[in-house]
């Protein structure tokens, strides 16, 4: 799908976070505990944090359409593909990175485009500590 | 959702109309019959007016801190019921929810700023304004106000008026849209739960009987109107007459002048967003391009490049881009003034009568339409339309341009698109338009600033929001004193 309006991009960053705290909620087992425990508490914090920018973030001055950003290219449909859970997180936060990075490139506010660069630093924080899990 | 009847809040209590007659309101995305509003009689405002003087005087003596606390707990509820608030409003009108998102933030922008009131209302004095005599001006709150509220902006509109007009000290009576008075009424389940006390805040839903029992009675200081000018006209002429103050934002016909320095891409995403935002429903719409010489051509093709990708549909659903207009009437109103076009000449480059949108084939849809080859002269040139229609004239150089705005009987908003300085300087001194857009396609003023309006777009000599607010609802009282 298009991301053609600031509330679209809004909405579908609220999704993939829901996702991505659903799986690490699920996986929070045995020696992932703790980590995904942390990741998921991260995810459900960011999903407000976003629902709180589609709110007061928007102006009504520069509801301009927003072309070239699609949803399909920053899905985590294929997440399972990619084998044990620590490897699928890496996948997660590999999109998520992207995406924020992306977004953060088309939207024309500029408190929110900080926090989506802040929030795409994050998650590349997050992969760098998931890789040394996986050596 | 049941298709009752709206009730109306009066003096603290939700009351069941009197009224004999109801209007339906209807999905415009789907037609379909979602409640009803009543059409209040004349004793309902009456007892309206009452409740809302016998409150004033308790609730003047409340002092600025306790009346801003008000606006601040008015201010947690809306933000707490934001997503409904927003959502109401799309189905009632129409419009997408980001644009219903934004409508609804800016109501609370004005809330935020009326809770500066114990700033905003300070007076002024002066000591030995002759010798061992001193002079004070304080703001006085003056009574019952009142507003009639657009179908285009059902919530935000009377929030530039009566959050000021409460902190201030008066009380209150909106009559919203009988078009679109959901989200009015919703706002109202909101300021009963914030607790004011009875009669400072009342809503009486109904249509232009509502309006004239207002003016007439004796207990209205004053009047606040969104709306056409035909109406806004009428309104102001019958609030002279009746020794109420008004303040009448009416309509607009906008204009959008492209130099040719100008960075296309960022103006014609701007554009898109003025001419067909809200579906051209709206007093800041940009309803003329004004290209100057040579950007012509190559703005016409990428604005009919932009809006004939424009995707519209039911504005709850997020990828929408452009909703419904509000009713089939106003659809049909619409099509005229496409047909007229055609009938004076106009070149027809992107025309929206065909559009079917999937899964909603009784929606109010009409696509997005621009001429070329518009002249001044013409009727879809001189009068406002209040839809999705953009016009597009061609002028030689940025003189013509100012010429074209300023021969207009409207003067509500107009904007430049240039890289120019000098051009915008310019552009600000000479335009005769309230609100100025420089690069700026829709020139809404956020809560602090006016709402601003000139020449047959604006009544009165107060506009809505910030400061201006405060003193249309204030009086100034001079006291000179001496001590013996």
């Amino acid at each position: 799908m298009d991301l053609s309006t600031f509330g679209a991009i809004l909405s579908y960053a609220v999704e993939l976070e829901t996702k991505a705290a659903e799986f690490y909620g699920g996986n929070a087992q045995g020696k992932l505990e703790e980590v995904f425990t942390d990741l998921a508490g991260g995810s459900d914090k960011r999903v407000r944090r976003l629902e709180l920018i589609r709110q007061e973030g928007i102006s009504e001055m520069i509801l301009e359409p927003i072309t070239g950003f699609n949803s399909g290219d920053h899905s985590l449909d294929k997440v399972s593909e990619a084998g044990e859970p620590l490897k699928q997180a890496f996948m997660i936060e590999t999109v998520m990175g992207e995406f924020y990075s992306e977004g953060s490139k088309k939207i024309p506010i500029r408190e929110v485009v900080r926090v989506f660069q802040r929030m795409a630093e994050d998650n590349n924080k997050r992969k760098v500590q998931l890789e040394k899990l996986l050596e | 959702m049941k298709t009752d009847v709206l009730k109306n809040y009066i003096d603290g209590e939700w009351e069941e109309s009197a009224a004999e007659e109801t209007l339906e309101i209807r999905n415009p995305a789907t037609d379909e019959i979602i409640t009803h509003v009543p059409m209040s009689t004349v004793e309902e405002v009456d007892q309206a007016v009452k409740a809302a003087k016998a409150a004033f005087q308790e609730w003047r003596e409340t002092t600025p801190y306790s009346r801003a606390r008000f606006m601040f707990r008015l201010k947690v509820l809306m933000e707490k019921r934001f997503e409904e608030l927003a959502r109401t409003i799309v189905v009632e009108h129409g419009k997408i929810i980001d644009e219903a998102r934004g409508e609804v933030r800016r109501g609370i922008e004005n809330i935020e700023v009326a809770a500066g009131v114990p700033s905003m209302m300070m007076g002024y004095n002066m000591e030995d304004a002759a010798a061992g005599i001193d002079e004070d001006c304080v703001l006085q709150p003056i009574g019952v106000f009142c507003c009639v509220g657009p179908f285009n902006f059902p919530n935000m509109v009377p929030l530039w008026f009566l959050p000021y007009a409460v902190a201030c000290g008066n009380t209150y009576i909106v009559k919203p849209s009988e078009r679109c008075p959901m989200s009015q009424n919703l706002l109202f389940e909101i300021f009963d739960e914030v607790d004011f006390p009875p009669g400072v805040v009342n809503l009486v839903n109904g249509d232009k009987r509502v309006v004239n029992a207002l003016l007439e009675h004796p207990d209205l200081a004053g009047l606040s109107f969104v709306g056409s000018t035909p109406v806004g006209k009428l309104l102001y002429k019958k609030s002279a007459e009746n020794g109420k103050r008004a303040q009448i934002q009416a309509g607009a016909k906008n204009c959008l002048v492209v130099m040719p320095d100008t960075v296309l891409d960022k103006t014609v995403a701007a554009i898109m967003t003025s001419a067909f935002g809200t579906a051209g429903q709206r007093c800041l719409a940009g309803a003329l391009i004004v290209a100057v010489g040579d950007i012509y051509e190559e703005l016409k093709d990428r604005i009919v490049e932009s809006a004939s990708k424009l995707r519209v549909g039911n504005g709850l659903d997020e990828k929408t881009q452009m909703g419904p207009v509000i009713s089939k009437s106003s659809r049909e109103r619409i099509i005229g003034y496409i047909e007229k076009g055609v009938e004076e000449g106009a070149t027809l480059l992107l025309d929206g009568r065909g559009i079917k949108v999937e899964g909603y084939p009784n929606g109010y849809f009409l696509g997005p339409t621009i001429f070329t080859d518009v002249t001044p002269d013409m009727v879809i040139a001189r009068e406002e339309i209040f839809g999705p229609i953009l016009g597009i004239i061609r002028v030689k150089d940025f003189d013509e341009a100012i010429e074209v705005i300023n021969n207009s009987p409207y003067g509500n908003a107009a904007s430049l698109f240039s890289t120019g300085g000098k051009w915008a300087r310019e552009f600000k001194y000479q335009v005769r338009a309230g609100n100025i857009g420089i690069n700026i396609g829709i020139a809404a003023p956020i809560a602090s600033f006016p709402f601003s309006g000139m020449k047959n777009s604006f009544f009165g000599d107060l506009h809505g929001q910030g400061r201006d607010a405060i003193e249309f609802f204030t009086d100034r009282k001079v006291i000179i004193s001496r001590w013996f």
